[in-house]
């Protein structure tokens, strides 16, 4: 990887080796299909659907989806429910169409891409919620936690998450640019 | 008539001394850099501000980042959880 940056007119540049580029496209996708259940249903009412309402009424069973979309109030099981029925589905929705924007990008470009500003913020966005899952299935839940290290799949999900925390860093630099 | 009118006070002066806050959690994975980035460019905190507040967070567990009414509080939270940040809102006094 060849680290973002910012060109005169806003646009984020950066290199990937096709290795990376499958790896991010790969994760990319695996919130997309995480979270594509939540965001649409097939029986849905349509008229639901159209301004987004009817989601879930409580907190999802896999700590990665429970992570990604939280209870909106600390203290206030019901209003969190009421919240969540109205509320989950856009949220879902808008993640998942984060996932594709970065999948879109890493097709069209190839391994050197050039992001609009708003790309660049699904891209911000989609690499928090890909960390966020990939530290749910390590366990990782308080700082200072090393989460699973007993298989070589564990010791290689650590190394993507500690390297996508450096695309992240390098994005946020290139965006204070 | 001068109930109904005792019953509006009230209402609106409970709405003015209850408000609602918005609160971010700290949690183990998102980067220092990137939740003191939202903060400025969402809530439009000076550097120096979203930095104290990043670090409240840090620090302490969790930070009021916004007050106001329960409808603004409810779309900043939603706005922080499209970031991957974990937000809640509750009453201020609670």
């Amino acid at each position: 990887m060849t680290p973002f940056s910012k060109t005169a007119d806003g646009i984020l540049v950066v290199a990937f080796s096709a290795v990376e580029s499958d790896i991010i496209a790969d994760l990319a996708a695996q919130i997309a299909g995480m979270l594509a259940p939540l965001a649409s249903s097939d029986d849905a009412d349509p008229l639901y659907d159209l301004v987004g309402i009817g989601g879930n009424t409580s907190i999802d069973s896999d700590p990665a989806i429970a992570r990604l979309l939280p209870d909106a109030y600390g203290d206030d099981a019901a209003a969190s429910s009421d919240f969540r029925t109205l509320t989950e589905r856009s949220l879902a929705t808008r993640k998942v169409a984060n996932a594709r924007v970065v999948i879109a990008s890493l097709e069209r470009d190839g391994g050197r891409l050039e992001l609009s500003a708003a790309e660049a913020q699904s891209w911000l966005r989609t690499l928090s919620d890909i960390r966020l899952t990939i530290a749910a299935r390590l366990g990782i839940e308080t700082d200072g936690d090393e989460g699973a290290t007993d298989s070589d799949a564990a010791v290689a999900l650590h190394d993507l998450y500690d390297w996508l925390a450096f695309v992240t860093e390098s994005l946020l630099d290139a965006l204070e640019d | 008539m001068s109930k109904t009118l005792e019953g509006t006070e009230l209402r609106e002066h409970t709405v003015l001394d209850s408000p609602w806050v918005t609160l971010v959690w700290n949690d183990p994975v998102n980067l220092m850099s990137y939740v003191s980035y939202i903060f400025r460019s969402y809530f439009g905190f000076s550097r120096d501000e979203a930095e104290r507040r990043m670090l409240q967070v840090h620090n302490d567990g969790r930070a009021v980042v916004a007050t106001g009414s329960r409808e603004e509080m409810e779309r900043h939270v939603e706005a922080m959880h499209d970031f991957g940040l974990w937000a809640t809102l509750q009453k201020a006094d609670a």
